[in-house]
C-alpha cells in the first residue's frame, strides 16, 4: 500500500512536514492505545489484587476515596468501590473484559459481515436481494436496540445463569450479531465495483473456480475499506456493551467491565463516591478515542480521495 | 405478604372502561372546578403502584389497604407504636376463650347515606371468606353474630389471639349498596350479583364504592390515577386533616417520583428510594421521614438440596460469618436495621438479646468441625432492584458472597428481575434464596408460619419456607402460642421460638428495611405515617399555599 499521493499544488517541505506530523500523530494514538490496552492485558501482573477473589474483599472497606483525598487506604491507590473491592483492579479487569468484548465483537462482524457481503456482491440476483434486504431491516433499527432485543430473548431463552456465566461471549455474540450489515454493505459495494474490473474478468477466463476468485482476488482488494472501518467499530462495541451493561444487561456485578463499573457507581454519585463512575469513565473514553482516533490517522494515510485531487474516475 | 405490586399486569384488562362509566367520570370531573372553591385545600401524592379496582376484597396488597384507609374505616386500626387504636369499633371485650364481642360507634353513615349498623360488619367479614386473598387469613373465624345495631360478636373454633389484629383488615362495605343484581342497563352482566368478587374482573364492586371513609371517590382510572374529595358527613370530627381534594397518580419509575415532588408537581411520595435519600434528607422545603420497618429480608439455605446445611454448625457458621452490621453501614447508607431475629422491634416476639453475632474466627472454627475446613460450592439468588424500589439487593447478595468466601464456601450468584425471580423462587432454583417478608397480622407467629413451618403443601404453612427446615418442636410451639389468649405467657412463647430459631439457624436474616416517605414541608406528614406503610391521609394536616388561603 503506498502513502497517499502527495497533492501537487503544495511544495515538497511542506508535504514533508505534513507527513511527519499525520506520522507523529499516529504514532501518539498507537501509543496510547498500547498503554490502555498494554495494562488491561497485564491486570493479572499490574493490579494490586485479584478483584474477582470475593474472599479477598473487605466490605468495610468500602467507598474509600483516592489516593489524594483525605480518608483514602494506602492499598487502594484509587480508592475502592461499594463492595471495598480496589477500584485500580477492578478496572484493569473492567478493562480486559471491555476490550476483549470490543474486539472480539468486531471478529464477529468481521467474518459474518464479510462472508454475506462477499456472497451478496459475487452472486447478486436473488440471494443478493434477499440478504441486502435483511441488512436494511436491521439497519432501521438501532443497534443498541438489537442488542437489547438479542440479550433478552437469550436471557428467556436460556435463563439468567447461563448469562452470567457465558456473559462475555453471549455479549460478543449480540454486539457482533447486530452490526455485521455495515460490512457488508461495504464488502458488496467494493465487491460489485471490483468484479467488472479486467483483472477479474481475466482469472474468470482462465477458469479459476469462485472460491478463488473471491478469496484470492476480491478479498484483497476489500481490505482497505475493511480495516478503515474496523476502527470506528471497535469503539463503537466497547460503547455498546458500556451502554449494555449500564442499563443492566451486560457483565455480571462479580466481573464488572468498565460499562458496568460506571453503572455500580452511580447510585452513589449522589452520595460523593464520584471516582467509582468517574475513573472508569475516563478509561473508558480514553480508550475509545484512542481506539478512534487510530482509525482516523489510518484512514487518512490509506484514503487516496482525502487528497485535493480529483476523485479516481470509475471503472478501469 | 411478599410483594405490593403483583397486580401490574392487570391494568390494561380493566382499563378498556365501559362507555357509560367514562361519561359518569367525565360528568363528575366537569363538575369539579363548579363545586371546588377557591380555599379548597388539595393535596397531590405520587405512590409507584396504584389499585387496579375499587373493589378492596379483590387483592391483598398495601396498594390497596392505602385506599380502603381512605375511602373506609376499619374497626380497629395500627397507631404508629404498634398499638391499636379504635375507629369503627369503640370497644371489645372477651366473652369467652373463643368470642370477641365489639361496640360500634354510633350514627355513622356510608357515602351513600345508609346507616352503619353491626350487620355490615357481618356482611363484610361474610364477604372477606369468600375473597380469595383474605379467605386465608379469616380463616379462624367461624362465625358473626350480631347482637344489635351496634354490637358484633367474633367467633373461632378455638382460642385465637389475633382476632383484632385481623379487625385491623374489616373495613366494614355498606351492605345495602352492594347487595342486589345489576339492572338491565349493565347489558351482559344483567343479573350478576353486586357483590361478586372477581380478580381483574368486571364487577359492581370493582367500579362502585360506598365505604364510611374520609373521602369519597370522584374520578377513577385503574392503576395510574384516583381523584377524592372529602366526604362532607364524615364521623369523625376529632380528626385534624383539613385536605379537601386528593389527588393520587402512580409514577412507577422511583426517579421520576422524586423529580416531580423536588419540582412540586406533587406533595408527598411514597415509596422514597434509597439512592434519593440523602437528596432529599439535604433539600430544603422537604421534609423526608423514615422509620425502621417490619419487612425482614433473610437467606434461606435449602436442606434439601444442600447436605452440608443439614449440619447445624455449618448453618451457624454463616450465620457468625456475614456482618449485617456492616452490610447496613456501608452497603445501604444505614437505611436498613441489622437483624438476628424475624421480628421486628415491637412486635410479642421481638427479643433484644437476639443481635447480630459477626465472628469469623468463631465460624472457621464450626466449618473444621464440621468437617468443611475447605468449604463446599452453593448457588445464591436473589431479586435485583433495576425496576423496583428496594435496597440494593444485588449488591447485598455480592457482599455475602465475598462474607462467605472467607470461611471458603464458594457462591455462585445470580440477581433476577423480581417478577421472573418469584417463578425461580416457588422452584427452589437455586441453594440459597434470598426472601423478604411482612406479617400479615401484624404478628410474630406470621413469620414463623410462612417462613419456618414444616412445608405442607395441603395447609399452605411452609409455602416460602425456602430453607426446607422442619422441626416439629418449633411449629407446636407456635401452634400453642396462636391458641394463647393470655398476651404475657404468649409473649413469651413467641420469644422462646424466635431463640430456638436463633440457636438453629435455618437461615440468615440480615436486615429490616426502613420506611422512607418524602414530603412538602407544608404537609405535616409524620403524625399519619406508621409502620405498616399505610399514610392515614384523612388525618393529616396541610399548610395551604399562599395563594390558596387569600385568593377569594
Amino acid at each position: 500500500m503506498n502513502p497517499a499521493p502527495t497533492p501537487a499544488s503544495r511544495g515538497p517541505l511542506a508535504s514533508a512536514l505534513g507527513h511527519l506530523a499525520r506520522r507523529r500523530r499516529l504514532w501518539l494514538y498507537l501509543g496510547m492505545l498500547l498503554l490502555l490496552a498494554g495494562a488491561a492485558l497485564m491486570a493479572p501482573w499490574l493490579a494490586p489484587s485479584d478483584p474477582y477473589d470475593l474472599a479477598q474483599v473487605e466490605l468495610r472497606d468500602s467507598l474509600r476515596p483516592p489516593w489524594w483525598l483525605a480518608d483514602s487506604l494506602p492499598g487502594h491507590p484509587l480508592g475502592t468501590d461499594v463492595q471495598g473491592r480496589d477500584l485500580l483492579s477492578l478496572m484493569l479487569y473492567g478493562a480486559r473484559v471491555s476490550l476483549a468484548i470490543g474486539f472480539g465483537a468486531v471478529l464477529l462482524q468481521l467474518l459474518l459481515g464479510v462472508t454475506l457481503g462477499l456472497l451478496a456482491g459475487y452472486r447478486g440476483g436473488r440471494l443478493d436481494a434477499l440478504l441486502m434486504r435483511w441488512a436494511d431491516v436491521q439497519l432501521a433499527f438501532s443497534t443498541l436496540m438489537m442488542a437489547i432485543v438479542i440479550s433478552a430473548v437469550v436471557k428467556a431463552a436460556f435463563g439468567g445463569a447461563f448469562y452470567g456465566h457465558y456473559g462475555i461471549w453471549l455479549l460478543i455474540l449480540i454486539i457482533g450479531l447486530s452490526e455485521w450489515p455495515l460490512y457488508a454493505r461495504t464488502v458488496r459495494a467494493s465487491v460489485m465495483a471490483e468484479k467488472r474490473k479486467e483483472y477479474i474478468e481475466a482469472a474468470r477466463v482462465l477458469g479459476f473456480s469462485a472460491p478463488r476468485v473471491v478469496l484470492r482476488h476480491l478479498l484483497p482488494n476489500t481490505l482497505p475499506a475493511l480495516l478503515v472501518i474496523s476502527g470506528a467499530q471497535i469503539g463503537q462495541a466497547i460503547m455498546a456493551e458500556a451502554a449494555l451493561s449500564f442499563l443492566g444487561l451486560g457483565m455480571p456485578e462479580t466481573q464488572p467491565s468498565l460499562g458496568s463499573l460506571i453503572k455500580s457507581g452511580f447510585d452513589y454519585l449522589q452520595s460523593g463516591a464520584w471516582w467509582i463512575t468517574l475513573l472508569p469513565g475516563a478509561y473508558l473514553v480514553l480508550t475509545v478515542l484512542a481506539v478512534n482516533l487510530l482509525g482516523d490517522a489510518w484512514r487518512e494515510r490509506l484514503d487516496t480521495r482525502h487528497a485535493p485531487v480529483s476523485p479516481t474516475a470509475k471503472g478501469g | 405478604m411478599r410483594d405490593s405490586n403483583r397486580f401490574k399486569f392487570r391494568l390494561a384488562a380493566l382499563s378498556a372502561a365501559r362507555p357509560r362509566l367514562l361519561s359518569l367520570l367525565l360528568l363528575c370531573v366537569s363538575a369539579l372546578p363548579l363545586t371546588a372553591r377557591a380555599d379548597d385545600v388539595t393535596l397531590n401524592v405520587a405512590y409507584d403502584t396504584l389499585p387496579v379496582s375499587l373493589d378492596i376484597h379483590e387483592q391483598l396488597s398495601v396498594g390497596v389497604l392505602r385506599l380502603a384507609h381512605l375511602a373506609f374505616d376499619p374497626l380497629v386500626r395500627w397507631d404508629r407504636h404498634l398499638g391499636l387504636e379504635p375507629r369503627l369499633a369503640t370497644a371489645w371485650e372477651r366473652v369467652n376463650d373463643t368470642t370477641l364481642r365489639l361496640h360500634l360507634r354510633r350514627g355513622v353513615h356510608f357515602h351513600s347515606g345508609n346507616l352503619f349498623t353491626a350487620r355490615d360488619v357481618a356482611w363484610t367479614v361474610a364477604r372477606l371468606k369468600r375473597s380469595p386473598d383474605f379467605k386465608a387469613i379469616f380463616a379462624p373465624i367461624v362465625g358473626v353474630t350480631v347482637v344489635d345495631d351496634t354490637t358484633v360478636d367474633l367467633h373461632t373454633r378455638r382460642p385465637f389471639p389475633l382476632l383484632l389484629n385481623l379487625a385491623t383488615y374489616i373495613f366494614p362495605l355498606d351492605s345495602r349498596f352492594y347487595s342486589g343484581q345489576l339492572p338491565a342497563e349493565a347489558g351482559d352482566r344483567q343479573g350478576q350479583d353486586k357483590a361478586a368478587i372477581a380478580k381483574g374482573g368486571n364487577t359492581f364492586a370493582s367500579r362502585h364504592l360506598s365505604g364510611t371513609g374520609p373521602f369519597e371517590i370522584t374520578r377513577f382510572q385503574p392503576g395510574a390515577r384516583i381523584e377524592l374529595t372529602r366526604f362532607p358527613d364524615y364521623w369523625d370530627h376529632t380528626s385534624p386533616g383539613n385536605v379537601d381534594h386528593l389527588s393520587e397518580v402512580a409514577i412507577g419509575e422511583s426517579a421520576t417520583r422524586v423529580a416531580a415532588l423536588l419540582a412540586g408537581d406533587v406533595d408527598f411520595i411514597a415509596p422514597v428510594p434509597t439512592t434519593a435519600l440523602t437528596r432529599l434528607e439535604h433539600n430544603p422545603g422537604i421534609d423526608l421521614v423514615t422509620m425502621p420497618g417490619v419487612r425482614i429480608t433473610l437467606l434461606q439455605l435449602n436442606q434439601r438440596r444442600v447436605p452440608a446445611f443439614r449440619d447445624r454448625r455449618v448453618r451457624l457458621a454463616m450465620n457468625y460469618a456475614v456482618d449485617q452490621r456492616a452490610i447496613a453501614k456501608h452497603l445501604l447508607e444505614g437505611f436498613v436495621t441489622p437483624a438476628a431475629q424475624m421480628s421486628p422491634e415491637g412486635y410479642a416476639g421481638h427479643d433484644d438479646q437476639l443481635t447480630p453475632r459477626y465472628d469469623l474466627a468463631k465460624a472457621r472454627r464450626l466449618m473444621r468441625e464440621a468437617g468443611y475446613a475447605d468449604g463446599f460450592e452453593v448457588t445464591l439468588m436473589a431479586p435485583n432492584n433495576r425496576y423496583v424500589n428496594d435496597a440494593q439487593t444485588a449488591q447485598v447478595a455480592l457482599a455475602v458472597a465475598a462474607m462467605l468466601a472467607k470461611i471458603h464456601i464458594r457462591v455462585e450468584f445470580k440477581t433476577l428481575p423480581k417478577n421472573q425471580y418469584w417463578t425461580e423462587y416457588d422452584r427452589r432454583a437455586a441453594d440459597i434464596m434470598m426472601m423478604g417478608w411482612y406479617s400479615d397480622t401484624g404478628d410474630s407467629a406470621n413469620f414463623f408460619e410462612y417462613l419456618t413451618f414444616c412445608p405442607d403443601s395441603r395447609s399452605g404453612t411452609g409455602q416460602y419456607n425456602a430453607s426446607e427446615y422442619c422441626n416439629p418442636e418449633l411449629d407446636s410451639l407456635i401452634a400453642l402460642a396462636n391458641s394463647e389468649t393470655d398476651m404475657r405467657r404468649r409473649t413469651s412463647m413467641l420469644r422462646q421460638a424466635e431463640a430456638m430459631v436463633y440457636a438453629d439457624a435455618p437461615f440468615i436474616p440480615l436486615y429490616w428495611q426502613n420506611l422512607a416517605w418524602a414530603a412538602s414541608d407544608r404537609v405535616a406528614i409524620e403524625p399519619v405515617l406508621n409502620v405498616m406503610n399505610m399514610p392515614y391521609l384523612g388525618d393529616v394536616v396541610v399548610t395551604p399555599r399562599a395563594g390558596e388561603t387569600h385568593s377569594r
